[in-house]
């Protein structure tokens, strides 16, 4: 194992380091999990093969997507794993799952914006009719114990300037008549339809609205503030802040989100959704700042490129007191500890994305 | 003090007016000036970007290569620009060759209702730690919601601006006011506009675009452009400055900057001839003026009756061999009379 794969076990470990009986409920079950070799789908199958290889937990996973055959590029050291089963398939062609399977995690959605914007028909028919697919074939299950419904933060549409963070009781939302709200009505429709299959069917479904990450697997070539601050400055600089920079953002780190995930899917209330993220939001000045600050030789840091404007000025924090009181759940790796693993990665790996 | 970029186009869409034989010397020389001025950023190429050079849109005297290098050597605080339509510019070929050129701003452009060209080539300038923006050329041609999600594709992108070119100077003011307006209030990053002077009204144009709410605007020297020319950037530069905008330009060398173009490269000072008129009435690129003209020539038809024939075909740039197509039929049609 090289040493940058050595790093993520190291973070599933410090992850789980004192809470590996919380999740021993998942100990010998089978985990079905569309998108599996997404970004989350990636963590979720180190999370699950590092419970199976440390703490015997002996749980199998199977993994849909349709670039499953792309995996083992990817993660070679996951994708031939006996423990780890990859079928090939577009989310919305699924038909059956296996029977044996006792827990879903819907992950299957493009979170790239760009996507959205160029095929917004194509976003929105793998959340509609992939979510459906997935329920249809999840109320046919005998031994289902509960199924894991991946939404978006982005739901919320956009936080009230007056908000310090938004909670799961936000009834906010985006612009319905506008193409660029998509991906966030479509994830909107997804959870009212989680909601009919959990009433019609009596099946168990909880929601889990993630927010921000930044971390290893994830790939430099989106136009997100800290994917291009981290890039621009693993190239030397200089790193561009559009607006005044006061913009607030906040990012969790990925083992982090991927034991949070376990956790809502394990015991997480059915019928309740849980924002996951981190609550502690950042302003992009500051971002720079950190993630500059960790070069020898500090790029230039530049705001206001492209004229003057406060339009950028927005924020998106996550208020996760459900998933700290009901759950216990907690950050273990902070933002400053988050870029300087990042800027690792990344390095050692040859700057994926560039 | 409300501040607003500017972008020279003059050794960009000034090529059009000179069949985009600008050379080495006239590229160094005005680039100079330019610098001297502070004029933020410096746009250097062929008249329809990177990569077009080519016998129906007229072959560039030097490559794109060379007219960048010649810019560059030139240009320390104000940044080298670039004008690139996905098709004419491929990444490989054209895109990462004027990165490695030094080049700081990319345009990337398409047609007003086609921005979904633009993705890789916005990324992949992204990705290369470059300033880029996202233009919407003909924008007359498309209502101010489909300019809004065009342009909201653009900012999805990874577009730090997105421009509005009223590539056939086919607006009013008011027109600008429409659209500029549907944009600064739709997107969150700044709005730009790009005038055409066929019916007079660039540098009028550019200050209804400002106080709509654009941030950055673009000029030429002494109006040195396609057709009819653009706002022209001295007066441009005056208007704002009387108007109490900062944008950060010397006035006394923005003016030495464009007695020197005149000098130096400006063979024909751009006027509002009658065909551009009608270009502009008839909403067709103003880059089609010169093709227009030989091929009315070469047909014996009339270039205005071209124009608004093209107009009606709302024909858009790259689609140049139409203008062929349409006198033949005029010439045909006046044979049959």
């Amino acid at each position: 194992m090289n040493h940058i794969l050595k790093s993520v076990r190291k973070d599933c470990d410090e992850v789980t380091a004192s809470s590996i009986p919380l999740l021993y409920k998942l100990k010998g079950e089978c985990i079905f999990i569309t998108g599996g070799t997404g970004f989350m789908g990636t963590w979720l199958v180190e999370m699950v093969t590092f419970l199976n290889d440390v703490y015997s937990f002996n749980t199998r996973l199977i993994l849909l997507s349709d670039r499953a055959n792309n995996f083992s590029a990817k993660a070679s050291h996951l994708a031939m794993r006996k423990d780890v089963e990859l079928v090939e398939r577009d989310v919305r062609n699924l038909i059956e799952i296996p029977e044996v399977v006792t827990y879903i995690i819907h992950a299957a959605a493009n979170p790239d914006n760009r996507m959205h914007a160029s095929d917004p028909l194509k976003t929105m028919d793998v959340i509609s009719r992939g979510t459906d697919a997935v329920l249809n074939a999840a109320v046919r299950l005998p031994v289902l114990k509960k199924l894991l419904n991946i939404s978006s933060g982005l739901i919320y549409g956009p936080q009230p300037p007056d908000f310090d963070s938004i909670a799961e009781d936000y009834r906010g939302g985006s612009d319905c008549g506008s193409v660029t709200s998509a991906y966030s009505e479509a994830k909107r429709f997804a959870e009212t339809l989680c909601a009919a299959y959990r009433s019609q069917y009596k099946i168990a479904i909880v929601t889990a609205r993630p927010f921000a990450f930044i971390g290893p697997y994830q790939l430099l070539d989106k136009p997100w503030a800290i994917n291009n601050f981290i890039r621009d400055s693993l190239m030397g600089g200089p790193v561009r802040i559009l607006g005044d920079g006061q913009t607030v953002r906040c990012y969790m780190y990925p083992s982090d989100m991927a034991f949070w995930l376990l956790r809502i899917l394990i015991d997480g209330t059915p019928g309740l959704a849980y924002n996951v993220g981190s609550p502690h939001g950042v302003t992009l000045q500051q971002l720079a700042e950190k993630i500059t600050g960790n070069f020898p030789i500090k790029p230039r840091i530049i705001s206001r490129v492209a004229g003057e404007s406060d339009l950028y000025r927005s924020k998106l924090v996550p208020d996760v007191t459900l998933a700290q009181k009901s759950l216990g759940l907690n950050l273990t790796v902070d933002i400053d500890e988050a870029i300087r693993r990042t800027l690792l990665w990344h390095r050692e790996s040859g700057i994926k994305g560039i | 003090m409300p501040k607003i970029l500017i972008s020279d186009s003059t050794l960009r869409d000034g090529s059009h007016a000179v069949g985009h034989q600008l050379n080495s010397h006239q590229v160094a020389v005005y680039a100079a000036a330019a610098e001297a001025a502070g004029i933020p950023i410096v746009e250097v190429g062929h008249g329809n970007g990177l990569g077009a050079s080519s016998l129906q849109l007229g072959e560039s005297l030097i490559s794109d290569n060379e007219m960048l290098i010649s810019a560059r050597k030139h240009l320390t605080n104000s940044k080298l620009g670039i004008l690139i339509i996905p098709g004419f510019a491929t990444i490989n070929k054209d895109l990462s060759r004027a990165i490695e050129a030094g080049v700081d701003v990319v345009r990337v452009a398409s047609h007003c209702t086609e921005a979904d060209i633009t993705e890789r080539h916005i990324t992949y300038a992204r990705q290369k730690g470059k300033e880029v923006y996202g233009v919407l050329m003909m924008s007359h041609m498309a209502p101010k919601e489909m300019l809004v999600d065009e342009a909201l594709k653009m900012e999805l992108y990874g577009a730090e601006g997105v421009i509005l070119m009223d590539s056939a100077g086919a607006y009013l003011p008011s027109d600008v006011t429409e659209k500029v307006s549907a944009l600064v209030n739709k997107l969150r990053i700044p709005i730009g506009f790009h005038a055409h002077n066929n019916l007079g009204m660039a540098v009028a144009n550019s200050i209804a675009a400002v106080e709509a709410g654009a941030t950055i605007l673009d000029g030429t020297v002494r109006g040195f452009g396609a057709g009819a020319g653009n706002a022209q950037l001295e007066v441009l530069v005056a208007v704002l400055e009387k108007m109490g905008y900062s944008t950060g330009i010397d006035l006394y060398k923005i003016l030495d900057a464009a007695d020197i173009a005149e000098k130096e490269m400006i063979k024909v000072i751009p006027s509002i001839k009658s065909e551009s008129i009608v270009s502009g009435l008839s909403g067709v690129f103003s880059g089609f003026l010169k093709p227009v003209n030989r091929i009315a020539q070469k047909y014996g038809v009339d270039p205005r009756d071209i124009f608004f024939e093209l107009g009606r075909r709302q024909v858009v740039a790259g689609q140049e061999d139409l203008i062929i197509e349409v006198a033949q039929e005029l010439s045909h049609r006046r044979d049959i009379k």
